[in-house]
């Protein structure tokens, strides 16, 4: 194991959390899961989480975003302490400030596609909802699902979905995007189109915090940390990604060997 | 034990200990269902049994006829001789004394007390030589020596009497004690009766009517050679003219009901709340069994991958609801002797103790196998679904339909999701419309709750409504008694013209009296299928008449109207033209106005409108009171200024006859009430708890996107309160329609005479009170079971 690495310091950091642990007391002995993770994630970063299966590399998401509440520690989003926000407050900011792309494009199958990518839009500002119905005819045509927007959602291919998911997120404009395994239940031309996707709302500007396995979708990051048994155990910076930059992969699989993955 | 078995039972281990609380609810409906099954069962052979026994000592009439006044002993003689299917016959005579002439004293401590509560007629009698035999508690056939007198088992009951208490009769010439010996079954005296028999010795019998006080009467009671014409023979007794036959008469059919009436309905009361709650174990059970292969269809996939035989699938599955309803059998049974037990305390005190024979083990077992057999069969039909599910779809999609379903689900679901819910949004509560969606796209699933509801609903509100049916006062109206507060029955005494104009002045004059009306009773003959029959007509003005008419109207002028048993005997219907002939007078014919149910005079009576005239056989008057004293105080008032008339507070009286029945009722609507609430309150309790183990990632993706617990609250909340309310409100529609025809059918089946049943509900309790008890009910187990979301992990529910 790797030690005294640098923690790299970001201004006007909108993610950041410090000492965050999470134990789990249903399992026996209780398992702890995060062992006091340090971490900023800079404005308009895109940041990949790596690490082998245990690692706490979803836990760790789970509790940045407040999907989860951790044992101990803090979390700030923009500078507000998200860990002391009761249940409503904590929806709140999930709803207008972070957004959630999951390995499974999870949707209601009662609404059709477009509906599903409305649905936390118009809760965000239910006021205005001729702003929000035209912001995600704009995203939906972007991402290249405007022609099936009307479709049930099993009615369109998982890339279309997961495309779908980050229209959803993107629709309320938040400061944070989560995306867990966004291509883990994707084939390889449909992980691209999802990739693709993701690389262009960050090229946009969303801060965008992705939990992978796949160092080919890693390589996209502006830079990648590793996580194993809890802890961050190192991290390279790979600066912003090009499509010509053929050597990048190599780069990061030589640094993941390096960190025993 | 075999691999196979081995494997099966390690599996039922599991699911038993994975599943508590689903396990426990499904097992605790099928447990219910068992035990009020078996119960039903049991105090209905208890009973049959009972009544039987009793009957086989006491030898009751096939046909009785009660009369008072002077008979033709000769003309009796004359007609059994004329009838050889008269095995024997008899003339029982008996003393009649009212309730207040009546006290009892207990030398020992001092305690007294007097009978007048008791409106029905208290008959001295001396037991019977033949047959018709009153049976003491040990079921023998008692004989009492000078000075002693047995009760009836009701009056110890009632007035809490011990052998050893003194009864004090208050007769013409002083009062007269007897010592109270025992206490006496009587078979053709029960409940419904309006009458009831003390049993003396033939000493102090004589010397009761020596004493004045008592009014004589008389049942001329026949058996027959068989038991099944006792209808027929009623009808040959009618016709002949000569017999004595002022009173009411009652075939042997009759006593069996009356006998069975209440207990029988409370039996019967009970098989049909255990239906109910077996059709809702039943839902149940087709709702988790559907939901388990969903939740397992991924090693179903399995295990048909790796070559198991669907039957041996299933089989596994189905050898945990056969185990759960074998053991629901058991409990459920082994709890319902315990119910039985104390059920069936008063039929053993009225009637007898049942012996223990082949049936009463053989009934509850029968009941038991038939739910066993019906839950398994049911199961086994839902698991028959394990052989639709297709190894691939199972595996790969995790899904339990096959390419075809796949494709017409996805296309019913492209075609309802077409036109957009949300992009013409201009506000409101985007999270009820989310759960409106979520209802209607999930009713079938849902649709459990209703069905449920509705199901309870029923289950509670018919026994309640038959309880207070019963118990209003209106309930005679329906039975052919008007709703007055006083009558007053004049008959066999001399001079009973004077005697009526006297009452009807008295009471004209009283201030506290309002609506007097008077009536006559004429022996009418009509033509039957016997020649000329005894047809007995009441008549007088009624127009400003109570009762209530099943079919037609009160009768007018050159009208008669004919009560229920007579218009089946006589084929009558509104607008028919009967012909009738008074004594040897010419025949005349009146028109039925209409049809009316009656339990009164044997159930066989008509009313004429006509002038009062004198020379009627007997006189019936109604008043009601408009203040000042209570009805009781009234007639007692009346009853002593007129001795020779029988004066009672109709409802009172009403009310003492079916007292029993009224008891039964209530403890049957108590029961389906606390049934109710439990189903209710378990159903929606198991229910959430599948739907929200199914819905967590449907929750956890709407936590994610910004929903709080409280809105994901509200959403279940909200949907179940619709459901829930739904189904209450389509059980009380339900109840009120179709549950009073149901329940009037069954009764009327029973050949009481009541063939048209309306329920007199207390709309306050049963239309309001009950579904608000219900609903709060459902709600609150919903409040219960979702008030764990708030502390959940969510995003445990998106990666479980």
């Amino acid at each position: 194991m790797k030690t005294g690495f640098v923690m790299p310091q970001h201004d006007h950091a909108p993610l950041a959390c410090r000492n965050l642990t999470k134990t789990y007391h249903s399992t026996d002995p209780a398992t702890e899961v995060l062992r006091g993770v340090d971490l900023t994630v800079g404005r308009g970063e895109f940041l990949a989480v790596m690490g082998s299966s245990g690692s706490g590399k979803s836990t760790l998401l789970y509790n940045m975003s407040g999907m989860d509440r951790p044992t101990s520690g803090t979390v700030h989003l923009e500078g507000r302490e998200l860990t002391t926000l009761k249940d409503a407050e904590l929806s709140r900011v999930r709803l207008t400030r972070m957004g959630f792309i999951f390995q499974q494009a999870y949707f209601l199958n009662n609404l059709n596609l477009q509906d599903n990518i409305l649905l936390p839009a118009l809760k965000a500002a239910p006021g205005d909802s001729e702003a929000v119905v035209s912001r995600v005819d704009s995203l939906m045509d972007r991402f290249g699902i405007d022609h099936v927007r009307r479709h049930g959602v099993t009615q369109v291919s998982g890339g279309q979905l997961q495309r779908a998911s980050i229209c959803r997120a993107l629709a309320t404009e938040p400061a944070v995007l989560f995306a867990d395994e966004p291509t883990g239940a994707l084939n390889s031309s449909m992980t691209t189109e999802v990739m693709d996707a993701l690389t262009d709302a960050h090229s946009g500007g969303t801060t965008l915090v992705m939990v992978t396995h796949d160092p080919v979708c890693a390589a996209r990051a502006d830079r990648v940390v590793y996580l194993r048994d809890g802890r961050i155990t190192d991290s390279r910076e790979l600066g912003r990604w090009r499509a010509d930059d053929g050597r990048r992969e190599d780069e990061l699989f030589a640094w993941l060997s390096g960190n025993g993955f | 034990m075999s691999r196979q078995g081995g494997i099966r039972f390690r599996y039922l281990r599991r699911d038993m200990v994975q599943n508590k609380g689903v396990n426990l609810t499904l097992l605790l409906m099928l447990v219910l269902s068992a035990f009020l099954m078996a119960t039903g069962s049991m105090v209905m052979e208890r009973l049959v049994g009972a009544v039987d026994q009793l009957f086989d000592v006491a030898k009751p009439p096939h046909f009785l006829q009660m009369h008072k006044g002077e008979y033709d002993e000769a003309a009796l003689e004359r007609f059994a001789a004329a009838h050889p299917e008269i095995d024997s016959w008899l003339i029982e005579e008996m003393l009649g004394f009212d309730g207040a002439s009546l006290a009892w004293e207990r030398p020992s401590t001092g305690e007294s007390g007097d009978l007048s509560s008791r409106l029905i007629d208290n008959l001295f009698v001396t037991q019977n030589e033949e047959f018709d035999f009153l049976i003491d508690e040990t079921g023998a056939i008692p004989e009492p020596a000078v000075g002693e007198v047995y009760l009836p088992v009701g009056y110890q009951q009632s007035f809490d009497l011990q052998a050893g208490d003194e009864l004090r009769i208050r007769t013409e010439s002083g009062i007269r004690v007897l010592r109270i010996e025992g206490f006496v079954r009587d078979a053709q005296m029960a409940s419904l009766l309006s009458s009831t028999r003390f049993l003396v010795s033939t000493a102090d019998f004589e010397a009761l009517a020596a004493a004045g006080g008592g009014t004589p009467e008389i049942i001329v009671e026949y058996r027959l050679d068989d038991p099944g014409t006792g209808a027929d023979f009623q009808r040959v007794y009618e016709a002949d003219a000569a017999v004595p036959k002022n009173g009411q008469g009652v075939t042997y059919e009759q006593i069996r009901l009356i006998n069975a009436f209440s207990d029988g309905l409370v039996a019967l009361a009970l098989v049909f709340v255990s239906m109910l709650v077996m059709v809702i174990a039943l839902l149940n059970v087709r709702f988790v069994i559907r939901g388990m292969l969903t939740d397992e269809v991924r090693e179903i996939g399995a295990m048909k991958a790796i070559g198991l035989p669907d039957r041996m699938i299933s089989g596994l599955y189905l050898l945990k609801y056969r185990a759960m309803t074998l053991s629901a059998c058991l409990v459920g049974g082994a709890a319902a002797v315990v119910a039985t037990h104390l059920l069936t305390g008063g039929i053993e005190d009225n009637y007898a103790e049942a012996e223990i024979g082949p049936a009463t083990f053989l009934v509850p077992t029968l009941a038991l196998s038939l739910v066993y057999l019906f839950v398994v069969g049911i199961c086994r039909r839902v698991l028959g679904r394990v052989r639709r599910i297709e190894v691939v779809n199972a595996l790969v999609h995790g899904s339990t339909l096959d390419e075809r379903q796949t494709a017409r689900r996805a296309r019913r679901q492209a075609r309802r999701v077409r036109r957009g819910r949300l992009d013409g949004y201009r506000g409101g509560n985007l999270n009820r419309r989310l759960a409106m969606l979520e209802l209607r796209s999930e009713a079938r699933s849902w649709l459990l709750i209703p069905l449920v509801f509705c199901l309870a609903s029923i289950l509670m509100t018919l026994p309640m409504n038959l309880y207070t049916t019963f118990d209003s006062s209106r309930f005679g109206t329906y039975l052919g008694v008007p709703d007055s507060e006083l009558r007053v029955d004049l008959q066999f005494s001399d001079g009973l013209d004077a005697l009526r104009g006297d009452v009807l002045t008295a009471m004209g004059n009283d201030d506290r009296l309002t609506g007097v009306e008077s009536y006559a009773n004429l022996t009418y003959r009509i033509e039957g299928d016997e020649g000329w029959e005894t047809f007995r007509v009441e008549v007088g003005d009624y127009t400003q008449s109570t009762i209530e008419y099943i079919r037609g109207g009160r009768p007018g002028a050159g009208q008669i109207a004919v009560s229920a048993l007579n218009a089946e005997r006589y084929r009558l219907s509104p607008g028919d033209v009967l012909a009738m002939r008074l004594g040897d007078d010419e025949v005349v014919s009146v028109e039925v106005s209409g049809v009316y149910q009656d339990l009164t005079g044997g159930g066989y009576t008509a009313k004429m409108h006509g002038e009062v005239t004198a020379d009627a056989a007997a006189y019936v008057v109604f008043a009601d009171i408009v203040g000042g004293g209570t009805p009781a105080a009234i007639a007692s008032e009346y009853g002593g200024r007129f001795p020779n008339a029988t004066v009672l507070p109709t409802r009172e009286y009403m009310k003492q006859t079916l007292s029993y029945a009224v008891d039964s009722f209530r403890g049957a609507a108590l029961l389906a009430l606390v049934s109710g609430v439990a189903v209710a309150a378990l159903i929606t309790s198991m229910f959430l708890k599948l739907r929200l183990a199914s819905d967590r990632r449907r929750m956890g993706m709407l936590s994610a996107i910004g929903f709080s617990a409280r809105e994901l609250r509200n959403q279940v909340q909200g949907n179940a309160l619709v459901a829930i309310a739904t189904g209450v409100v389509a059980g009380a529609v339900l109840s009120a329609t179709v549950g009073e025809s149901m329940v009037g059918s069954l009764i009327a089946m029973a050949g009481l005479g009541i063939t048209d049943l309306s329920f007199i509900p207390n709309p306050l309790l049963v239309y309001v009170a009950y579904p608000l008890l219900l609903i709060a009910t459902g709600y609150l187990s919903t409040v219960f079971l979702t008030a764990g979301l708030r502390g959940a992990d969510k995003s445990g529910w998106l990666t479980s």
